[in-house]
């Protein structure tokens, strides 16, 4: 039981579920139970970036000039986005490795996590460019109420599950006196909790990060801070890479695809995963409310980021099988998708816009027009 | 001539002419001695970004050695839209939507980027098929994936992002 980091026993992997099953031996991509896993692992490999190759010159200048209220608006979103990187650069390597079944999952949940440390980094980057003393933005992280707040829900199903899965591990099932408490392990209650963990991480990469990533790119529309919104248009590609990630696992356990237990869990737990995107809706909104607490900026205002969270919610619900649980029906920011398409992510110090430019991207789109006068 | 030709054999020689702007011997020869052709101006092309007039790459270095498909072609029927599609079905498939919008799908790389040239508005972000945000019920009908779709998506939608109609649609 206790965690082995290679599994000696003899076992087939199509056999295997994604977790709770046989700890995994060998790093294998031969035979793959689920295929999406390692196409994820090829596409997260082909975006990778370096925080450094962004200038952000520029950016230091346009944060001087910004106003105090919007100074505010886009620290208080850096920070929230330093709490959350931190937490997903460690915490699916943390919770996840240990019970694995995969070779290709076990691999996917590295490499997703690593590309997070690279998010991290870039905070760092961006931090550095615009103030003198990077600890004045960092320090406050912890101390932040309406920070501190949310990063409680964000970790507490993450934190939950590590310290059950832990004791798991080294005592098995059954009831447990740990320090004088009673402490009962039941293996359903973990994968319940898996469930609905992996369900706060959906949230977290599906819906918290989009108030923050609306800012910055209503920045760049004014073409404030664009070297930052170059910045998080390659992190909301990785967003969306790993938001389909979580979706497949949440889908294959929902549909009992390799473990037919954590079909009969999904239908238990329909009414607390509505309560999880709910209560993250709820937590955004507020958000927005304090990022504006001293003046909206040009473009938005609480009240249709209100709107933009609700609608994002429903499409991410929506995409695991719920029915919409907000009224709004259109996008309220439509500009916003064009500069979550990363098909013009540019990090080269070259002319910008050129998509040809990226190390491994080919523009496949050409339209005659592109040639003007160019005929031959 | 058609004015088509004439216009792609124009065009041609003004190519010709600006590749060769920095050898007047060789343009000479190839436009048969006229020199109105050396006033065209390696302004008015499209240079990579990055390169410089000097830095231009002849794209004929061997003009002698220049096959004409422009004569080769002299003895066949001029090319009309109508010979190019001979014998070939214009693909081309009516969309509807359960909401009563319409569209007709022809000639596109994706059945999104179809959907915006007649100005209906499907939600997207990535465009490769890996977000889902394009995600649509397909109540009849057939696609073709012309890459494989990553995002997440039941047994009945499809991302229009990345696929094309082999059929007339329906969709919610
Ligand atoms: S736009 Fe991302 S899947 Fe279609
Ligand atoms: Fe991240
Ligand atoms: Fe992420």
């Amino acid at each position: 039981m206790a965690y082995t980091t290679f599994n000696r026993n003899e076992f087939d992997t199509f056999d295997q579920p994604m977790f709770f099953g046989e700890q995994v031996n060998v790093a294998r991509y031969d035979q793959q139970k689920h295929k999406i896993f390692e196409n994820l692992i090829e596409k997260q490999l082909s975006f990778f970036w370096r925080p450094e190759e962004v200038d952000l010159t520029n950016d230091r200048k346009d944060f001087i000039d910004l106003p105090a209220h919007e100074q505010h608006i886009f620290v208080s979103n850096l920070k929230y986005q330093t709490l959350l990187d931190s937490v997903q650069g460690r915490s699916p390597n943390v919770a996840l490795l240990p019970v694995v079944s995969l070779p290709e999952l076990e691999t996917w949940i590295e490499t997703w996590s690593f590309s997070e440390t690279i998010h991290s980094r870039s905070y760092t980057h961006i931090v550095r460019n615009i103030v003198p003393n990077p600890a004045v933005i960092f320090d406050d992280i912890t101390k932040n109420e309406h920070i501190v707040r949310r990063a409680e829900t964000v970790t507490k199903y993450y934190d939950e599950f590590i310290s059950l899965s832990t004791l798991y591990q080294q005592l098995g099932e059954g009831t447990h006196t740990i320090n004088g408490d009673s402490v009962s392990i039941d293996l359903r209650d973990l994968k319940r909790r898996l469930y609905l963990t992996m369900v706060s991480v959906n949230v977290l990469e599906a819906i918290r990060f989009y108030v923050s990533f609306a800012c910055s790119f209503a920045f760049a529309e004014r073409a404030k801070m664009e070297g930052n919104a170059k910045i998080i248009k390659l992190i909301a590609r990785d967003e969306a890479l790993h938001l389909t990630g979580t979706q497949h696992m949440l889908q294959i356990m929902a549909r009992g695809k390799d473990d037919p237990e954590f079909a009969t869990i999904a239908e238990e737990c329909r009414e607390d995963v509505i309560a999880i995107f709910a209560e993250a809706a709820q937590q955004e909104k507020e958000w927005a409310e304090y990022l504006f607490k001293d003046g909206s900026m040009i473009g938005l205002n609480k009240e249709i980021l209100g709107q933009y969270v609700e609608y994002i919610t429903n499409q991410r619900i929506g995409a695991l099988g719920f029915d919409p649980i907000f009224e709004v029906r259109s996008n309220p920011l439509p500009w916003i998708n064009a500069w979550l398409n990363s098909d013009n992510v540019q990090v080269a110090p070259q002319e910008a816009e050129i998509s040809s430019y990226l190390v491994g991207a080919i523009d496949s789109e050409v339209d005659t027009a592109d040639f003007g006068d160019f005929d031959l | 001539m058609s004015n088509a030709r004439k216009a792609a054999r124009i065009g041609r020689r003004r190519w010709a002419s600006r590749t060769f702007h920095s050898d007047a011997q060789t343009e000479m020869e190839l436009t048969g001695g006229s020199t109105t052709q050396l006033e065209m101006d390696l302004g008015e092309l499209p240079l990579p970004v990055g390169s410089s007039a000097v830095a231009v790459t002849p794209l004929i270095h061997e003009p002698q050695e220049q096959v004409d498909f422009f004569d080769l072609l002299a003895e066949s029927p001029e090319p009309t839209p109508q010979t190019i599609f001979e014998g070939m079905e214009k693909p081309v498939f009516a969309v509807s939507f359960a909401d009563g919008r319409t569209a007709r799908f022809q000639h596109a790389n994706t059945l999104l980027e179809s959907f915006e040239a007649q100005n209906i508005h499907i939600e997207y972000q990535c465009r490769e098929g890996y977000c889902g945000s394009c995600r649509v019920r397909l109540q009849e009908g057939d696609v073709h994936y012309t890459e494989e779709p990553m995002a997440w998506i039941d047994d009945d939608e499809i991302l229009p992002c990345c696929c094309i109609p082999t059929s007339d649609l329906k969709l919610q």
